[in-house]
């Protein structure tokens, strides 16, 4: 029996373009997305820029920017906490700015540019915000901190950590339970100058 | 959630004539206009909302609905900015701090970046028997099927504008601030353009606690006007359990026009003990005129909440709502302007 | 003044390295695959649709409209669910966290039962066909919790069997001069780990692989093996990260065994995610207690009696129980003491573990009350604890093995400024802030399990460490590593570590703060193995070519088995099977190297400061500091273990003023299931943290000298913020959490 387990590394390698079925291609103009029985999922055509890689989709349209990059992306490193907007577990940035990705769709991201913490470090080479998490050991385990790095590196791109009384608002949106709260100030002041530098 | 139809239209014209619908309140309309969508979403998951139709208007770059303008008139705001756009907006902060700080107090950075400030305002409650279908008994969700907050726990439940029908808080921050600098509603529909007082976009619960507000099917807020000049004695305090990222027990907008110890002019809005963004008008009519002292203040505010009706968890709001209302216009008398 | 260690402080005495975590690049990278992270080719998606009544029977139940929507596979109900074999609850020898069996029949025993599960194509078809399914009940009126109609009071044989007394409390209590008898409660709190519940099943012909976060692989697996009737050799669990546990992923839930007969039922593999706030009511929770506690001490502050009762929240299936009195009245030397436990029956899921499951509700009520009852002696708090500490178990006579409460507070008294405490109740504002100082005792028993482990180490100098223990957080790689790394003589980055999959040799539950104590004592006996094999002392890395050469192999591998002092092996044969309390001591065998004889006191203790504050008219409070000194015998790694300390610390302060899980009185059910409204500390809520790590030796506890950490730092937290909350105020609040309301009234 073929085993269902599909390799990671396999997954990722896979062309980034995937086959689009002549039925959602046909669903494309709003008529034509009409569901023809009334409780029948709606698809549509969805290019996501991801990492700066454009990944076409044939999606639902109910199916979340959190959903579309861990179920169907295989981009896993992006967490679901709660799905409703409460935990910033999700966090990723859209055109630069941190968003929470359960709840936005996929269709809403469309054209837009999606980062997440599988595409922070470049060439092999961490971000200072992911060396700074781990000189400053801001994480426990560890199911929060692609959210926290996420809106960490935006913290400091949008000059939101000028001091830890404001980095401390600032992070707020992003719950950690195992509370490595300290250190994740901490890790902002280390990384903020390096930020500033690059 | 329900399958429905995304559409991202290329106009203003073109939202609104998607958006027509027949509908029982706005709220409750098949197609619904989707801005951030950080409530619209989320009770779409929680099938409390079950449009067909989502026309995704945060694309739009209308002049009429981006940006911070001011003139003769005042101040004008466009209803697509997003929270933490206006919360970063220094002229907001340095001339009107109380609208600066009710964004900057609300939800999360993520939250702020997403969450337009026209549909912030619409906001629904937090009442975790309307959030929560598994509760039969919610006359916001169905219309005549009880309440269950009335004997269940409301610690986070309004004081101030309830009903028999239903003690669900408005649990947003910015309308408190609108509410108090009486700001007028600019909305646009399929029957053409009109301006609502923003005392009028809620409606109290009444008997009929599922219509929420008086805008109709298909009517988008394209805008909101704060007329005169500005409030730089202003400010939102919000007080809550934690220190961020909490929904208010109480909070206060409040704006002051002083000579010497008197309050010339004085505006006060509150959140978390009322069912809408609440407009403290006889705590405001005993203050105004008069020197602003702690008792004086104190009087007042516990004349506002002398009609509050509390249930059984929500008992100390009554004293939290004066407490915060003190609190607020003391601070505000201290700011250096 | 002493200095709070920095977030990479120095080791000091009895230290190992503080190097950084070993997954830590992994961590940061978002490569660590999570249970639900797993790539899975075609899942199927499961959803459930869970009870709207806590009590009552199913009257109808109509799936039509849900099994009609395309793209849903099957809707699993009472009316078709695959049968389960009752397994027994784990505090009576079974794995269960709950042994009601959920789809059995038509009853709905608690809020948020199981009523329905629907498998689909995808995740947004099956959340939606779930909500589409229409349920009547025929609903009886529920008991909610304590003082509710129909809740039944049971004292459960367990407590009465194990009651803690010694001398005649009531003579002591009639005769003690000065006397605080006072009430307290903790509320029903739940895990909330930011990582959700979640269980995904693929069957590869007769054998099943299931990815779901467990805190004990080898019971969660050979529970699952036992529920549905299959050979445990044929079931694997692949757990290697838990994105946080504290107790709620430590014992199997029903719905395990759902997902799993789903997927063989269908022929592909099913996902279950479960919604946060389904988590309420379909995994465990910290039970609310009530208690009181009655300190009596002469007019020096030696304590003559001390009687603590406690009353805890139960299911009315299983007969979960707290228990922290037996720990309480170890605290302090005493000649009388009386306890005694009382489980009253609801219609409720059942409890279960969460961090520090005794010690957090139960020394909140103790320590309160030695606030208290310092007040009544007009006496430093702190001096009153030096004044009772004690080096033996008041009720057996056994001696601590070690026991540094009163460095721990001189220590941190230090660090913190106590000494410019005004004691008075509100003496101390700033503006319109009034400030409170208060402190309290922390203390977590040295729990150990039994462990294996595997060494296999190369010819290269490399090393690889295995065993099925499991890292939520607490750093259990790295002190695994640094344990192999020690005493193989390498450089830690030279040792892998495997963790967190059933097929390894089995390791101790990550429960109990116990896994360096008990897999880091196996992991040090097999590289001891390994040592003997050279001899008994290491070759360095450079000469490790040579040596292997010597022994004519290119690699040698070594398999362990390590159980605490006072156990034997059948406690490693328990283990294999999964089982959590299966130590026993009957046999009486003893390991070499282990300690016999006896049963002495093993705890690790520190204490803790706090600053609140509190706005006089609003009633706000904050903490905007927290100082904490701990001793805990051989630190492995003082990073990892300073930042232990730390989310302890806020772990306690949030469950202190935020952490409550409101429960419907008349309904029975958990009305804020969500994390907004669930309140967690959020990273403003915390200024300020200091940890002092306290160095201690201990040659007793186990061959590593190691005490558990991980439960230790928040408890106590509670007692010293309500201690400052008192003097800031001058009201003992007595009930949890300390919220703005109890201090408007």
């Amino acid at each position: 029996m073929e085993t269902p387990k599909i390799s990671r590394r396999g997954l990722l390698g896979a062309s980034p373009v995937v086959a689009v079925s002549a039925k959602a291609a046909s669903a494309q103009t709003p008529e034509a997305a009409a569901p023809a029985l009334p409780d029948a999922p709606v698809r549509r055509r969805v290019v996501l820029k991801v990492n700066g890689e454009s990944r076409e989709l044939d999606l639902d349209t109910r199916t979340t920017l959190l959903d579309a990059l861990r179920e169907h992306l295989h981009l896993a490193g992006t967490k679901k906490g709660c799905d409703q907007g409460q935990c910033g577990a999700c966090t990723v940035h859209l055109d630069g700015e941190r968003v929470l990705s359960c709840l936005t769709l996929a269709a809403q991201a469309e054209g837009r540019e999606v980062v997440t913490i599988e595409g922070l470090a470049r060439g092999g080479k961490l971000h200072p915000m992911q060396q700074a998490f781990i000189d400053n050991d801001a994480f426990q385990c560890g199911y929060c901190t692609p959210g926290q790095i996420m809106s960490a590196v935006a913290c400091v791109q949008e000059g939101h950590a000028r001091t830890d009384h404001e980095i401390r608002e600032y992070m707020s949106g992003n719950l950690c339970r195992c509370a490595a709260y300290p250190n994740i100030v901490a890790a902002i002041n280390q990384a903020k100058s390096q930020m500033g530098r690059a | 959630m329900r399958p429905f139809t995304y559409e991202r239209p290329k106009a203003i014209a073109e939202a609104v004539s998607m958006a027509r619908s027949e509908g029982a309140g706005h709220v409750n309309a098949p197609v619904q206009y989707l801005g951030g969508g950080t409530t619209l979403l989320d009770l779409m998951k929680l099938d409390v909302m079950q449009p067909t139709r989502l026309v995704d208007i945060s694309r739009l770059d209308d002049r009429l609905l981006r940006g911070v303008s001011r003139n003769r008139e005042g101040l004008r705001i466009g209803a697509l900015s997003s929270m933490a756009e206006l919360a970063d907006n220094g002229m907001l902060a340095r001339d009107y701090p109380v609208l600066q700080q009710s964004l900057w107090l609300a939800a999360s950075q993520q939250l702020r970046n997403m969450a337009r400030v026209g549909g912030n305002v619409l906001q629904r409650t937090r009442c975790p028997y309307f959030r929560d279908t598994s509760y039969s008994e919610c006359n916001k969700r169905i219309p005549g099927s009880g309440c269950a907050a009335m004997d269940g726990v409301n610690r986070l439940h309004a004081v101030l504008g309830v009903s028999d029908k239903c003690i669900a808080a408005y649990p947003g921050d910015w309308a408190q601030g609108l509410a108090a600098l009486d700001a007028v509603v600019e909305v646009l529909g399929p029957g053409g353009a009109r301006s609502v007082p923003f005392g009028e976009l809620h409606r109290p619960p009444g008997e009929t606690p599922h219509i929420e507000t008086s805008l109709q099917p298909g009517e988008l807020i394209t805008g909101f006007v704060v007329p005169g000049e500005p409030w730089p004695r202003s400010l939102y305090r919000k007080v809550r359990d934690r220190e961020s990222y909490a929904f208010a027990n109480a909070s206060a907008a409040v704006a002051l026009r002083m000579r010497g110890d008197v309050a010339e002019d004085i505006r006060i809005g509150l959140g978390g003990v009322a069912t809408t963004p609440w407009r403290a008008r006889t705590a405001e009519g005993m203050l105004r005129g008069k020197p602003l002292t702690e008792a004086a203040i104190r009087a007042a505010a516990e004349a506002e909440f002398a009609q509050a009706r509390p249930r059984e968890h929500n008992r100390f709001k009554v004293a939290l709502g004066p407490a915060t209302i003190t609190r607020a216009l003391l601070e505000a008398k201290a700011m250096e302007v | 003044m002493l200095q709070p260690t920095p977030p990479v402080p120095q080791p000091l005495e009895n230290m190992g390295q503080a190097i950084p975590r070993y997954e830590a690049t992994a961590k940061v990278t978002g490569q660590p695959l999570y249970a639900a992270d797993e790539p899975i080719a075609r899942p199927l998606y499961a959803f459930f649709k869970t009870s709207g009544v806590a009590r009552g029977t199913i009257a109808s139940l109509d799936v039509r409209k849900a099994e009609a929507m395309p793209g849903v596979m099957k809707v699993y109900t009472h009316r078709n669910a695959p049968p389960r074999k009752a397994v027994k609850h784990i505090m009576t020898g079974g794995y269960m966290s709950d042994t009601n069996i959920p789809l059995a029949d038509n009853r709905v025993r608690h809020d948020g039962d199981i009523v329905a599960m629907v498998v689909a194509d995808s995740y947004e078809i099956a959340r939606d066909a779930a909500n589409r399914i229409e349920v009547r009940y025929a609903a009886q009126a529920p008991a909610a919790t304590f003082g509710s109609p129909g809740a039944v009071k049971k004292v459960p044989e367990q407590a009465q069997k194990n009651a803690k007394k010694a001398g005649d409390f009531a003579a002591g209590w009639s005769r003690a001069p000065v006397k605080v008898d006072a009430r307290y409660s903790t509320p029903t709190q739940h895990h909330n780990p930011i990582e959700l519940y979640a269980t995904t099943a693929v069957w590869n012909g007769d054998q099943l692989t299931f990815y779901e976060p467990s805190q004990f692989v080898y019971s969660t697996a050979n529970g699952l093996a036992e529920q549905i009737g299959v050979d445990p050799a044929k079931v694997h669990l692949v757990n290697p990260y838990v994105g946080g546990g504290f107790g709620g992923k430590g014992i199997l839930t029903q719905r395990t065994a759902l997902v799993a007969l789903a997927a063989r039922d269908l022929g592909r593999p099913v996902k279950l995610v479960l919604h946060r706030k389904q988590a309420y009511g379909l995994t465990t929770y910290r039970a609310e207690t009530r208690q009181r506690v009655r300190l009596g001490a002469d007019r020096n502050g030696k304590l003559v009696a001390f009687a603590h009762d406690g009353e805890e929240v139960t299911s009315r299936a299983d007969d979960y129980m707290v228990g922290g009195v037996e720990n309480t009245v170890e605290m302090y030397a005493c000649p009388n003491i009386a306890t005694s436990v009382t489980l009253v029956k609801a219609d409720r899921n059942t409890p279960g573990f969460m961090r520090s499951p005794p010690e957090t509700p139960y020394m909140f009520g103790l320590e309160s009350a030695m606030d208290e009852l310092a007040v009544a002696l007009n006496m430093d708090p702190v001096e009153l604890r030096r004044i009772n500490d004690t080096q033996k178990s008041p009720i057996s006579g056994a001696p601590y093995t070690s026991r540094s409460l009163m460095q721990c507070y001189d220590q941190a008294a230090a660090a913190f400024g106590w000494s410019r405490r005004n004691p008075r109740p509100l003496s101390m504002s700033q503006g319109d802030w009034l400030i409170g100082w208060g402190c309290a005792t922390a203390t977590y028993p040295t729990n150990m399990m039994a462990s294996t482990a595997r060494i296999r180490l190369t010819a290269d100098g490399k090393a690889v460490v295995e065993v099925a223990a499991h890292d939520m957080g607490q750093g259990a790689y790295t002190a695994m590593q640094q344990i192999a790394a020690k005493r193989l003589g390498l450089d830690p980055r030279q040792v892998t570590v495997r963790m967190g999959d059933s097929a390894l040799p089995p390791g101790p539950v990550a429960g109990g703060s116990m896994t360096t104590a008990s897999a880091g004592s196996a992991v040090h006996t097999a590289a001891g193995k390994i040592a003997a094999r050279f001899g008994g002392a290491m070759p360095a890395p450079n000469d490790l070519d040579d040596a292997f050469r010597r022994l004519g192999v290119t690699q040698i591998e070594e398999y362990a088995e390590w159980w605490p002092p006072g156990q034997g092996p059948q406690a490693v044969r328990a283990l294999y099977k999964g089982s959590m309390g299966g130590g026993g001591g009957e046999e009486g065998e003893q390991q070499e190297g282990n300690a016999g004889g006896g049963k002495p006191m093993m705890a690790a203790f520190g204490a803790e400061f706090v600053e609140v504050r509190i706005h006089r008219l609003t009633r706000e409070i904050r903490v905007p500091r927290m100082t904490g000194a701990f001793a805990a015998g051989h630190i492995v790694n003082p990073r990892t273990a300073r930042s232990q300390y730390l989310g302890g610390m806020i772990w306690g302060m949030a469950s202190a003023l935020l952490e409550a899980t409101e429960v419907d009185a008349k309904r029975a059910r958990y009305v804020n299931d969500n994390i907004a409204e669930y309140l967690v500390a959020v990273n403003a809520d915390v200024p300020q943290v200091d940890v002092i790590l306290v160095p201690e030796v201990d040659t007793k506890v186990n061959p590593l000298g190691v005490k558990g950490i991980g439960e230790l730092a928040n408890v106590g937290t509670a007692a010293a913020i309500a201690n400052a909350v008192y003097h800031a105020t001058g009201k003992r609040i007595r009930d949890l959490p300390i919220t703005m309301d109890k201090l408007l009234v």
